[in-house]
């Protein structure tokens, strides 16, 4: 029955830039259709025609290596790229021995014509845009030197050679990211359902003993008592462990407030909360928290014994974080002089980090009427 | 009568009680078995643990509220499960008590419960704040709203203040801040039952008359 957290879901398979593998793989194809027109066309004036259907030929087996290799998830391999673009060039440097001076001249293409944008869009995507626009730079300088003169017609071949791998390798990146965000998600998904599964059973068995425990210990007395005040912390802090949903935030960084709070209920400390989920930035809510668990050390402090309540809302323009307790409260101009004698304390810990947040904080207390502290924070 | 599906608590709950003078008249450890015995013997008070394995203690509620006019239910569940808590209030429970609660304050509720008062924790008056907070921010024409005061009373009654301390402090009457309490349930109930019967009548459901 037990399932590992992460392996329950479904969960994304393959390579998430696939699609550019295939487009990579229909380029190619197309690309070298082009080259046999282009040889078909020159090859009777060309100075040596056999060197230009043997490159042909090779082109010809290559375009099949790398449409076989680049359909596989095994065969997209960096040695795979580089050789490809290896020999692209290669090949291309062969064009000076085919092509006359005068076509040349009169700007034919190279014998491997466009078919050298392959390189470029497959290290794109394979390795990102600088990879992408760097094999481009290369088929391009290869370009200039079996060429061996500077035009206008080379530059723009070198920046659009560049420029496409350099878009395939940013499409590719942004694949991979998502792909990587999408499992993230479905990890969490999977893991939230374990974690349910674990706090049913835990909550059918453990924590009914436990309670029982507490219960029947507390009537006996004594040193059963004891056990029972033990046995009834640790029903308390189980409970909120597996009542908190895990803490991990959104895509846009966002993260439920409610957990973090929870954790922080004891035998005399209740949190309540409304039953949706509360969501601030990340920042906000490991901030509040820290609020709170800094109001609540105060109590310990000041108040041992007292019992202290902490209240959240959501207002939906503001949220409202109220802890409060039942101790004796601050005599009046206390937290003054402990703020003016420059003891760090509650009052600039906690006034630091609300103003911090761009919130509001009042204080409610006198002697005998406990301690409220109500912070606002604003969305 | 005491409903919970694990036995040790379930029989403890209900010999402290009746060391206390209550006559327990059933015990029950699943929904179905608690709805039929409940309709059997009408008890006054139906202690209602909320996770009864595969059934759950919010249908079961659901259930008896709506064809027992006598019976009140609490609730008397595990901390964590605020969503089930919010559904069994909206069903028609009139409190809710964690298991973690003291013999005393188990007492006092069950007599509170029996007296027709609604029984608050803290936990439960932020989960009520809550849902009114949420439905106010839905579009819906005849959702229920709070008064000021309302929030008011429910508001201190989350901060863990007793009803007495409340009354001092708005200066009324003990009496009054109860009323205020019930009036935030017995709104949220309504709707409640306002909106299953919508669903009903809009997806074509009969629904049963049950005798209320």
């Amino acid at each position: 029955m037990h399932t590992e957290p992460g392996r329950t879901g479904p969960s994304v398979t393959g390579d998430p830039v696939a699609h550019l593998w295939r487009g990579t793989v229909a380029l190619r194809i197309v690309t070298f259709l082009f080259a046999l027109g282009n040889a078909a066309v020159h090859h009777s004036t060309y100075e040596r025609p056999w060197l230009a259907w043997t490159v042909i030929g090779v082109m010809a087996a290559w375009t099949v290596f790398t449409s076989v290799a680049y359909s596989r998830e095994n065969g997209r391999r960096p040695w795979v790229v580089s050789a490809d673009l290896g020999l692209a060039c290669a090949l291309m440097s062969l064009s000076p021995l085919i092509m006359t001076d005068f076509q040349f001249l009169s700007n034919v293409p190279l014998i491997t014509t466009i078919w050298a944008s392959g390189p470029p869009v497959a290290a794109g995507a394979l390795g990102g845009s600088v990879a992408g626009a760097l094999s481009g730079l290369v088929v391009g300088l290869f370009t200039y030197l079996s060429r061996g003169v500077l035009s206008v017609d080379l530059v723009r071949d070198v920046v659009l050679l560049s420029g496409a791998g350099l878009v395939v390798g940013m499409a590719s990146t942004t694949a991979r990211k998502s792909a990587v965000r999408l499992e993230q998600a479905l990890r969490t998904e999977a893991a939230t359902a374990e974690r349910e599964r674990l706090a049913r059973s835990i909550h059918d068995g453990v924590l009914q003993v436990l309670a029982r425990v507490r219960k029947r210990g507390l009537e006996l007395g004594g040193e059963a008592a004891e056990l029972a005040e033990l046995a009834g912390e640790q029903e308390i802090a189980l409970r909120s462990l597996v009542a908190a949903a895990p803490t991990e935030s959104t895509v846009d960084g966002d993260a439920d407030l409610r957990p973090g709070l929870q954790l922080l209920a004891t035998p005399r400390v209740q949190v309540s909360t409304p039953a949706t989920q509360v969501m601030l930035p990340a920042s906000t809510v490991a901030e509040l928290t820290a609020v709170v668990r800094e109001a609540l050390s105060n109590v310990d402090k000041h108040a041992p014994g007292a019992k202290a309540w902490v209240l959240l809302e959501d207002l939906g323009a503001e949220v409202v974080l109220s802890v409060r307790d039942d101790g004796p409260g601050i005599p009046e101009g206390r937290l003054a002089s402990a703020e003016a004698e420059g003891r760090m304390g509650v009052a600039k810990s906690i006034r630091g980090r609300v103003e911090a947040l761009r919130g509001t904080l009042e204080l409610q207390t006198g002697p005998g009427e406990g301690t409220e502290w109500e912070v606002r924070v604003y969305r | 009568m005491v409903v919970d599906d694990h036995p040790i608590w379930r029989d403890g709950v209900a010999r402290d009680l009746a060391e206390r003078g209550f006559d327990v008249v059933a015990t029950a450890g699943d929904a179905a078995s608690a709805v039929r015995i409940a309709r059997a013997v009408r008890p006054d008070v139906v202690l209602m643990d909320l996770n009864l394995g595969e059934s759950t203690g919010v249908e079961a509620t659901t259930m008896i509220t709506g064809s027992l006019t006598g019976t009140r239910v609490l609730v008397l569940s595990a901390s964590g499960e605020h969503d089930d808590v919010l559904e069994a209030v909206k069903a028609g429970a009139s409190g809710y008590l964690v298991k973690s609660a003291s013999a005393e304050e188990l007492v006092e509720a069950v007599n509170r419960t029996a007296a027709g008062d609604a029984v608050f924790t803290a936990g439960l008056a932020g989960l009520v704040l809550g849902e009114y907070r949420r439905m106010a921010a839905t579009p819906d024409e005849d959702k229920p709203q709070l008064t000021d005061r309302e929030t008011e009373v429910l508001r201190l009654v989350a901060k863990g203040l007793t009803a007495r301390q409340i009354a001092n402090r708005l200066v009324i009457s003990h009496r009054t801040v109860e009323n205020h309490v019930q009036s935030t349930l017995r709104k949220l109930q309504l709707h409640n039952r306002v909106e299953l019967a919508r669903y009903a009548i809009e997806h074509g459901l009969d629904v049963e008359p049950e005798g209320t």
